[in-house]
């Protein structure tokens, strides 16, 4: 499957990836000054994007809280570097057209590298052509579509690049490839991007941008009333912002709070890329569905995890129908041969005395007598 | 007019209820072997409940193991002093009390003990007195038998695997732990199938001794002399040699043990390493984790029907007098596959590799109890197993932790392999040489016994001999006459009833 192999160059694509994130460490001072309340701007853009997406009213405090807490640990890690005050007027505006663009590039990340993500059409216009890549955090990235040397007799080519309906109109064009340069500062950014190429045949390809999938468990945990269960949620490579846990009581959300009820729910694993939720003492009520949502600069990812409470007797009664067999079979065994025991003795017993007759007939009456003092 | 020699100690039956003992034995030996490989599904779940890591979850296979293995002179000396049934009961009792105990534990600690120890207890009184009794019913077939029972291992983890998956996916594994241990009791049945027999246990065989004391008599034979020697015996052991009675370690003095305690100690330091490490191997060439698991179940399949073939070719007229050059050279086949490893590259060239391994692996499981009992003699077997089993403790536990040291000090997988192979191939020649001079020895003591007994008293030679296979320090010729003997003593007695 295209989307799986790709998964796997992805990955790879994906560690350069990391290794040429935004960590701008040449650049001057003022550039840099510029460049971190800008970016730092941009980061309370998203944030507050993010924090009108919410819907839970008593998460606010908790969601205001960790967006504090997440700007101060971004200010001591070297790859945004942010500074408490943040507040430029943007330079940017939401859709990025060509001039504020070029404008943008300039002046926020001039010294990021930029990393490339290809895709080559070979043409087969059926099967549509889709790579995945993931971003946790905002960066620039190409967007190549290049076309396959056997197709570069094609003279009338149009290509557009659209995401979603709308189309982007800044292409850079190449002997044989197109791309477009974009820059993902926020969760509207991430989506689908296609290229289409229009000549006799029609063939496209698509990246999809996305955030961090997290790893659940499709399976549910069982544990038993009164026990503990450990529900653990982790993503791979990428750390994330923030985890929240929440438990999904039919349609509602209720959010898993670790500092109140410390006797029930004990949460680890701040921003690590693991998390772990402790529930103590089961009761039948914390059966259902939990999630754990992971904040990511670019979005939110969520993990599913089902838990299963059970009572003791769930598995007693299998064991005490295994424990009854065991019984059952044991008996017969005993019986069995306590019953073979009385007829070989009996068969024995038969035989022994036609011996014994025959031993009469021959022998003296001396033997005999020594031949039943044997047979005791 | 009855044979001369039919009423002597009844002879191994070779068959009839033999047959469902092997059955309780496959049960048996196939719990002990399998369900520590089994367990292993759950230690994941087991490792994220308590938040240890994974050395520490790893440890519970190891106590096990060790305790499966370093019990068994206890387990010896218990079956010497008791018979294998009320051993192997017991050890199914405490098999399934040692699980049930691990289901409400709430400490890795805890579970050390329960699985590990008690657990690991039971199973060690399972294994030995399972093998000690195929001793006891077989003697023309026991290549045979051996192979069958032997087969248990790779059938119950066939079985337990999935069945492990079934009851965590559907209790967790405080619910598995509870269910295994009533599985477990399952060991119980087979030990009831243990029927006491064998010339130790006069009890059993009352009216059997009856007759044959009653035939010795009608026909006028150098009448008393078994019966009485043997109890003259047993006084003298029951004076001075109380310690040997429970556990004979005058088996140190014995060269064909000694053979076969050096070569099986080496072997097992390279014998399991391979099996632990093939699905890691696989993922570290690029095969996805299905296929690597695959691998271990071809493993599992070829290795059952290893068994009983190799049993059933051991038994053969032509291997059976070389038994012991047949194990070496399978000791040899396994380590030459193993050194042949490195060069498989790709899936396919695994498959066969794995194929091949499995027909090794079940080669030398099939015969390793077989050799023993041919070398030292169905008595001093039930020693034998035990002191075997303790000193083959050490070089099991260390084998798959040195193989782990040489893959993460290379970091490839190819030195563990090449040792592994190097360390079998030396056991398998080691075992091959030393054999070819104890047989060579031993036919050269069996002329001059046979030399100092040649008089006209061909009966009681006979009857000695009989004895002695019983009692005596077995010599390794003695094995085949009373095999030739046996044969035609039985047949005699097949047709005198």
């Amino acid at each position: 499957m295209p989307v799986s192999f790709s998964g796997k160059r992805l990955g790879r694509l994906l560690l350069l990836l990391l290794c040429f994130s935004p960590s701008p460490s040449g650049g001057s001072p003022a550039d840099a000054a510029m460049t971190t309340q800008d970016v730092s701007q941009s980061q309370a853009n998203s944030m507050t994007k993010m924090q009108a997406g919410l819907n839970e009213s008593s998460s606010e405090p908790i969601t205001t809280t960790r967006a504090v807490n997440w700007q101060t640990q971004r200010s001591s890690s070297d790859h945004l570097r942010l500074e408490h005050n943040a507040s430029n007027p943007a330079l940017l505006g939401p859709d990025p057209t060509p001039q504020e663009f070029k404008q943008a590039t300039n002046e926020n990340m001039s010294n990021v590298t930029v990393v490339k993500h290809e895709v080559l059409l070979s043409g087969v216009s059926g099967t549509p052509v889709e790579k995945t890549i993931t971003l946790d955090r905002a960066t620039r990235i190409e967007l190549l579509c290049k076309l396959d040397a056997k197709y570069s007799h094609l003279k009338s080519l149009q290509v557009t690049w659209k995401k979603g309906n709308e189309t982007i109109r800044h292409i850079n064009k190449t002997e044989n490839s197109w791309s477009v340069h974009l820059q993902i500062l926020d969760n509207s950014k991430l989506g689908s991007y296609t290229c289409t190429l229009k000549g006799e045949e029609e063939i496209s390809a698509t990246f999809h941008l996305q955030v961090p999938k997290i790893q659940g468990r499709e399976k549910p945990i069982v544990s038993y009333e009164g026990d503990t269960a450990v529900l653990i949620c982790k993503t791979f490579g990428y750390t994330p912002i923030a985890w929240t846990w929440y438990m999904a009581n039919g349609s509602d959300q209720i959010t898993i709070n670790g500092s109140l009820l410390t006797d029930k729910y004990v949460i680890n694993g701040g921003s690590a890329n693991v998390t772990h939720l402790k529930i103590l003492k089961l009761t039948k009520e914390d059966d259902g569905v939990y999630q754990c949502e992971a904040a990511f600069e670019l979005g939110k990812s969520v993990g599913k995890l089902k838990l299963e409470v059970l009572s003791l007797m769930v598995p007693l009664k299998p064991f005490l129908a295994i424990v009854a067999e065991v019984v059952v079979l044991v008996t017969i065994v005993f019986l069995y041969e306590m019953y073979s025991k009385k007829k070989d003795k009996y068969a024995n017993e038969k035989e022994f005395d036609q011996v014994e007759q025959l031993k009469f007939e021959e022998s003296n009456g001396l033997e005999n007598s020594s031949a039943r003092h044997r047979k005791i | 007019p009855p044979p001369a020699d039919a009423g002597q100690a009844p002879g191994p039956p070779d068959g009839g209820w033999g047959w469902v003992v092997v059955f309780g034995a496959f049960v048996s030996i196939g719990f002990a072997y399998a369900f520590p490989k089994g367990l292993a599904i759950f230690y994941k779940e087991i490792q994220d409940f308590f938040g240890t890591s994974y050395s520490e979850i790893a440890w519970i296979s190891s106590i096990m193991l060790a305790t499966t293995y370093g019990a068994g002179p206890i387990s010896s000396i218990l079956v010497n002093r008791y018979g294998s049934r009320p051993v192997v009961m017991f050890g199914g009792l405490l098999c399934g009390i040692g699980m049930v105990s691990a289901s409400f534990c709430t400490s890795i600690l805890q579970l050390y003990i329960c699985v590990g120890f008690i657990t690991g207890f039971g199973l060690a009184l399972n294994l030995q007195p399972s093998v000690i009794i195929i001793g006891k019913y077989f003697l023309k077939r026991r290549p045979i038998a051996n192979g069958l029972a032997m087969a248990g291992s790779p059938v119950m983890l066939c079985t337990l695997a999935p069945l492990n998956q079934f009851l965590f996916d559907n209790f967790g594994w405080r619910g598995s732990f509870l269910i295994l241990g009533a599985i477990l009791l399952h060991c119980c049945v087979a030990g009831a199938l243990f029927r006491p027999i064998g010339p130790a246990i006069v009890a059993g065989k009352t009216q059997a001794t009856g007759r044959k004391d009653v035939l010795k008599e009608v026909t006028g034979n150098a009448t008393n002399a078994p019966t009485e020697n043997k109890m003259e015996e047993e006084e003298g052991k029951d004076c001075c040699e109380k310690i040997n009675q429970y556990l004979d370690f005058s088996l140190f003095k014995h060269r064909g043990f000694l053979i076969y305690l050096i070569g099986n100690v080496l072997m097992f330091l390279g014998f399991f390493a391979p099996i632990v490490f093939l699905a890691p191997y696989a993922k570290h060439i690029g095969i996805d984790e299905y296929s690597a698991a695959f691998l271990l179940s071809i493993l599992a399949i070829v290795d059952m029907i290893a068994r009983p073939t190799t049993g059933i070719i051991a038994n053969s007229k032509w291997v059976r007098p070389r038994i012991q050059y047949f194990f070496s050279f399978s000791i040899a086949f396994n380590g030459a596959c193993h050194l042949l490893c490195p060069l498989a590259s790709g899936y396919k060239w695994l498959v066969v590799y794995s194929a091949f391994f499995g027909l090794a692996f079940g080669m030398v499981c099939a015969m390793l109890f077989e050799t023993l009992m041919d070398l030292v003699g169905a008595s001093r077997f039930t020693s034998a197993v035990g002191l075997v089993t303790i000193a083959e403790c050490c070089t099991i536990l260390l084998g798959p932790p040195i193989g782990g040291t040489l893959i993460d000090t290379f970091g490839d997988y190819k030195y563990m392999f090449i040792k592994c192979g190097a360390v079998m191939v030396l056991a398998g020649i080691f075992l091959f040489i030393m054999n070819y001079y104890n047989y060579r020895i031993l036919a050269k003591e069996e002329k001059e016994r046979k030399a100092k007994e040649e008089d006209p008293q061909s009966v009681r030679t006979e009857s000695e001999d009989r004895n002695n296979w019983n009692k005596e320090p077995a010599l390794d010729g003695p094995e085949l006459e009373p095999l030739r003997e046996e044969g035609e003593g039985l047949k005699k007695e097949m047709k005198g009833t």
